[in-house]
């Protein structure tokens, strides 16, 4: 009877107890990565994807504007147009190839203004769920980069390092809500917690409603966790709220980088103080 | 073997377009999430370890482009895997309806899930318009595993036949 009811069933079983163990991976991620094998398989599955994206996000323009473009100009001015086009994509790809060198330049200052040793890395693809919030950069294990280090870009931080494979790393940004860090409010030097919220904002938890935070306050990281290097800033202050009941203000930060439009950043390349375990920082 | 071949295909085509077009040109909600679509698919209409093997490789694909907790999105896929599995065996697939309210029904669950759980560990903040997006990117998705699924099958029973 129960040997007959398990054989109709067993597929249900199955799918609850997978779901236990993924929610148990979910809340609780083990010391050990389950998957590093898979992931090292998987990700060199789709490197050439990542690589190719960054590629073809460079040469479609040109291709765009140089050939398909050009398809129906008529025969008369077509030199013109063509000599034009082609001026016009030398022009263009001279002023990318400044406003690169010039993002360059500006990450290469602010690398030597650290004191700490970084390494630079291009964004070759993004998280494609609508649950979490994460890049992947280009630079891998084999670069000297490991989980829990610091991205950031002159601008302010953009997130840490999650997991990390041979020419490849993920990146989970400062908004995803697994992000956390010790952070202080720059005018009145109050220390806060500040963890990622979805979209381009953070929290800030464990502020008392005695404390001075107004509207448009910068939040730099403390340093104090050892996490994010110190003086890096996170964001402005956007809103803040004084629950009638409860302990702490309700504090909203607005990340000072635009994290979807971020192309090159830093990896500081020193360990975190405070050892990392890889999915829950 | 040609089914595998072409579910593994159409899977890492479709997770790398994904991934290519998170990358600044089209906003999340509106790619359909097409690994999952092929695990539901071996689940629902591929029979045996033939579907198993068919739904491992998208459900890898999950696990590497979705960056959530190591290990979570692969078991959570196979999960996904059996209960299609098990929709299959119980349900007879009568019309496309019945294929979209499954598929819409195993990505409302998922992703009613996956919030749940970061809810309850206090990050997640849930808005009306991500809401509206996650209920768009679902009805895109469903809507186009049904082409997908009814394509798909009548060409394995043209080819069987």
């Amino acid at each position: 009877m129960v040997k007959a009811f398990f054989q109709k069933w067993w597929r249900l079983f199955l799918v609850a107890a997978l779901l236990v163990a993924a929610i148990q991976f979910f809340v609780r991620p083990p010391g050990f990565s389950p998957d590093h094998g898979m992931g090292e398989i998987g990700t060199s599955v789709f490197r050439p994807v990542y690589k190719a994206v960054d590629f073809l996000r460079r040469g479609i323009s040109s291709v765009w504007s140089g050939y398909i473009g050009l398809v129906n100009v008529s025969r008369d001015n077509a030199e013109l147009r063509k000599d034009l086009a082609a001026l016009q994509e030398k022009l263009k790809e001279s002023r990318d190839a400044v406003l690169e060198n010039q993002r360059l330049e500006e990450l290469l200052r602010f690398s030597k203004t650290l004191e700490k040793r970084t390494i630079g890395a291009r964004i070759v693809g993004h998280d494609v769920s609508p649950w979490f919030q994460g890049v992947f950069i280009d630079a891998g294990s084999g670069m000297g980069v490991e989980p829990g280090m610091a991205v950031l870009i002159p601008g302010g931080a953009v997130g840490r390092v999650h997991r990390t494979f041979s020419g490849l790393s993920e990146v989970i940004l400062l908004t995803d809500s697994r992000f956390a860090a010790d952070v202080i409010v720059e005018r009145t030097r109050v220390r806060a917690i500040a963890e990622g919220m979805g979209g381009d904002l953070c929290r800030l938890k464990y502020v008392s409603p005695t404390q001075d935070v107004v509207p448009g306050d910068r939040v730099l990281f403390s340093g104090f966790d050892g996490s994010m290097p110190k003086g890096t800033l996170l964001g402005t202050v956007a809103s803040v709220d004084r629950p009638r009941e409860g302990l702490f203000l309700i504090i909203r930060v607005v990340s000072a980088v635009n994290l979807l439009s971020v192309e090159e950043v830093l990896v500081v390349l020193s360990r975190p103080a405070i050892p990392f375990r890889q999915g829950k920082p | 073997m040609r089914p595998l071949l072409v579910l593994l295909a159409l899977s890492f085509a479709g997770t790398a377009a994904n991934v290519w077009l998170l990358s600044g040109v089209v906003p999340w909600f509106l790619l359909p999430d097409v690994s999952f679509l092929v695990i539901v698919y071996a689940g629902l209409f591929l029979s045996g370890p033939l579907g198993f093997v068919a739904a491992l490789p998208p459900a890898l694909f999950r696990e590497v482009t979705i960056l959530g907790p190591p290990g979570s999105f692969f078991l959570a896929s196979l999960a996904v895997y059996f209960a299609a599995s098990e929709i299959g065996r119980r349900l007879f697939l009568r019309s496309e309806i019945f294929i979209l309210l499954i598929v819409a029904g195993l990505l409302a669950a998922e992703s009613a899930s996956v919030t749940l759980l970061l809810v309850l560990e206090g990050g997640q903040s849930v808005s009306a318009l991500w809401g509206a997006e996650e209920a768009v990117r679902i009805a895109w998705t469903a809507l186009l595993g049904v082409f997908l699924f009814v394509d798909l099958s009548s060409r394995w029973q043209r080819i069987q036949e």
